[in-house]
C-alpha cells in the first residue's frame, strides 16, 4: 500500500484526474455561457433584421413619396412652362397670321411689278414657317390651332402643307382623288402633312424630290408622303411611334436640343381631332413613308369654297363650263337626296345644305336651263363685244 | 379678323394657298409680256390639260366667254396680277390662249372743236 502510496505514477493520475475534472467543469461553464451568449445574439440580430425591415420599408417609402413630389413638381413647373409658352405662342400665331394679310394686302397692291411681288413672296415664305413654328409650339403647350371657316379639297390642303416649308419646291402632289376636308380639320391636316413634308426635306439629300400621293381608301382618304432619304431606324422609327400615338401629354423637354417637334406636333393633333398618323413603312425611293389616315367623318361632300369666291359666282352663272366643274363633287349622295341621309357628323349634314341648293338645279329642267344659259351666254358676249367698241368710241371708263 | 379671346379657336383669315405656290416658286414673267390690258380669251378647240391646277381651271372657265383683260383675270381669281400672269403665260405658251393688245386709247377732242361743229349744225338745221 505504501508503495502504492509512494508510487509517484498514482499521484500523477491523481493530478491528471483533479485537472480534467476541473477542465470538464470550465469548459461546461464556457459552453453554458456561449450558448446563452449565442441565444442573446441572436435575439438581438432578429431585433435588428426587424429594425433593417422596418427602415427599409420606410425608405421604399419616402423613396416613393420623394418621387410622387417629384413627379409632381415637375408636371406643375412642365404645366407653368407650358402656359406661359402657351401663351407667348399664341401672341406669337396672331402676329403671323396678321403680317401674312398685309403681306397678302402688299402682294395684291404691288402685284403688277414681278420684282416687288417676288420679295413680297420671299417674305411671305418665311413668314409662313415661322407661323408653322408658331403653331406647333402651341400646340404641343395645349394651344390651340386657327380655325378656317371654309372647307377646302384635300389638294389645297396639301398645297398649304407645301407653303410653310423651306424647300416646298422639292414637293410634288399627286391627286386623282376630289374630296373635300371639314372645314375644322383642315388647319391640323394642313400642319401635319407640312411636319411630315418639313422631315422628309430635312432628312433626304437636297436635289431629291418629295412627292405627295393622294388615294382614296375604303375608310376615307390617304395622304401619303414619300422620300428619298436614308429612312429610319428601329429605334428612331420606335421612338416616332410613341410621339405619333401619344398616351399622354408630350413632355416638351423630351425633345431634345434643337427640339424635334414634327411627330410630336403630328402625335398630337391627330389624337385631337381623330386621324391617324404613320411612318413605319418605307418608301419606293428608300426613305421613309409618311402616312396620314384621314376618316370619313373629317371629310364632306360639301363644295370647297374657292378663294375670292363671290368674284367668280358671276362668270359661273354666265359660262356654261362653270357648273360642270361643281357637279362631279356635288353629286355623290348629294342632289337625289339632300336632308343628309349620307353618313357623317352633324354639323356636316347641316353645312351641306346650303351649297347643294345652289349649285347646278337638277336636271329636270335642263333643256329649258340650256336655252336660258344659251341666251345668256348670247348676251353676254354681244355685251362683252358692245363694251369692247364703245371703249373705242367713247373712250375708256377710267380717263 | 382676328379675336383676341383666351381659349376661343382663333379665326385664320389668310390665304389658304399660298402665292408661291401656285407659281412653283418660278420666276415671274416681266410686264412688258403680259400688260394689265392685254385681252386674253381661250384658243377655240382647246382641251383643258389633264392635271390643271384650280387656278388654271378658273382661268379656264373665266376666258371661255371671250375676251378678258390681264387685270380682270387676276382679279376675278383674286390672285396678285404677277401670279395671274404667270399662269397665263404658261397657257399662252402651250397654245391655249390668244391675245390681243388693249385697245387704242381714244384721242381727247377739243371741246372747243365739238363746239363749233354743233354751233354750224344748228345754223344749217336749226
Amino acid at each position: 500500500m505504501t508503495s502504492l502510496i509512494q508510487d509517484p505514477l498514482l499521484w500523477i493520475l491523481l493530478v491528471v484526474l483533479v485537472a480534467a475534472v476541473v477542465a470538464v467543469m470550465r469548459a461546461r461553464r464556457t459552453n453554458m455561457a456561449l450558448r446563452r451568449k449565442n441565444s442573446d445574439l441572436q435575439s438581438a440580430r432578429e431585433a435588428v433584421q426587424s429594425e433593417r425591415d422596418r427602415l427599409y420599408a420606410e425608405y421604399a417609402q419616402l423613396n416613393a413619396q420623394h418621387a410622387g413630389e417629384l413627379a409632381g413638381v415637375r408636371k406643375d413647373a412642365e404645366e407653368d412652362t407650358k402656359a406661359v409658352l402657351k401663351s407667348a405662342m399664341r401672341t406669337l400665331q396672331v402676329l403671323a397670321d396678321e403680317q401674312q394679310l398685309i403681306i397678302e394686302k402688299s402682294q395684291r397692291r404691288y402685284g403688277d411689278d414681278e420684282q416687288v411681288l417676288g420679295d413680297l413672296m420671299m417674305i411671305d415664305h418665311t413668314n409662313s414657317q415661322f407661323g408653322r413654328r408658331a403653331q406647333g409650339i402651341a400646340v404641343l403647350c395645349g394651344g390651340w390651332l386657327g380655325r378656317r371657316e371654309s372647307t377646302a379639297s384635300v389638294y389645297d390642303v396639301a398645297r398649304s402643307a407645301q407653303g410653310r416649308i423651306k424647300h416646298f419646291d422639292r414637293v410634288t402632289i399627286n391627286t386623282q382623288v376630289n374630296v373635300t376636308v371639314a372645314s375644322r380639320a383642315v388647319e391640323p391636316i394642313a400642319v401635319v402633312l407640312a411636319e411630315l413634308l418639313a422631315n422628309a426635306t430635312n432628312y433626304s439629300a437636297p436635289g431629291t424630290r418629295v412627292d405627295i400621293n393622294i388615294q382614296a381608301v375604303p375608310t376615307g382618304v390617304c395622304l401619303i408622303v414619300d422620300d428619298a432619304g436614308l429612312g429610319m431606324n428601329t429605334e428612331e422609327k420606335a421612338r416616332a411611334s410613341v410621339l405619333l400615338s401619344p398616351q399622354a401629354p408630350v413632355d416638351i423637354t423630351s425633345l431634345g436640343d434643337p427640339p424635334k417637334f414634327g411627330f410630336a406636333v403630328s402625335g398630337m393633333l391627330a389624337t385631337r381631332y381623330g386621324f391617324k398618323v404613320s411612318v413605319d413603312s418605307v418608301s419606293p425611293y428608300g426613305g421613309v413613308r409618311a402616312v396620314i389616315l384621314l376618316p370619313e367623318n373629317l371629310l364632306t361632300t360639301d363644295v370647297p369654297e374657292p378663294e375670292g369666291g363671290a368674284a367668280k359666282a358671276e362668270p359661273r352663272t354666265e359660262v356654261p363650263v362653270a357648273p360642270q366643274r361643281l357637279t362631279p363633287v356635288a353629286t355623290p349622295g348629294g342632289p337625289p337626296r339632300p336632308i343628309g341621309t349620307t353618313a357623317g357628323g352633324l354639323p356636316k349634314r347641316r353645312r351641306r345644305g346650303s351649297p347643294v341648293a345652289v349649285v347646278p338645279p337638277p336636271p329636270e329642267p335642263a333643256e329649258h336651263n340650256n336655252e336660258v344659259t344659251a341666251s345668256r351666254i348670247g348676251a353676254f358676249q354681244r355685251g362683252t363685244l358692245l363694251g369692247r367698241d364703245t371703249t373705242t368710241m367713247e373712250g375708256p371708263q377710267d380717263q | 379678323m382676328n379675336a383676341h379671346g383666351e381659349e376661343a379657336p382663333v379665326t385664320v383669315a389668310g390665304d389658304f394657298v399660298r402665292s408661291y405656290v401656285i407659281t412653283g416658286g418660278r420666276r415671274l414673267p416681266t410686264a412688258d409680256d403680259l400688260s394689265l390690258h392685254t385681252l386674253v380669251t381661250l384658243a377655240p378647240d382647246r382641251e383643258l390639260p389633264l392635271g390643271s391646277s384650280p387656278e388654271v381651271r378658273a382661268i379656264w372657265d373665266l376666258c371661255g366667254g371671250g375676251y378678258l383683260s390681264v387685270a380682270e383675270v387676276a382679279a376675278h381669281l383674286s390672285l396678285p396680277v404677277g401670279v395671274a400672269r404667270l399662269l397665263l403665260t404658261d397657257l399662252f405658251e402651250q397654245g391655249h390662249l390668244l391675245r390681243r393688245a388693249a385697245p387704242p386709247r381714244a384721242q381727247s377732242v377739243d371741246r372747243g372743236i365739238i363746239e363749233k361743229v354743233l354751233h354750224g349744225l344748228e345754223s344749217l338745221y336749226g
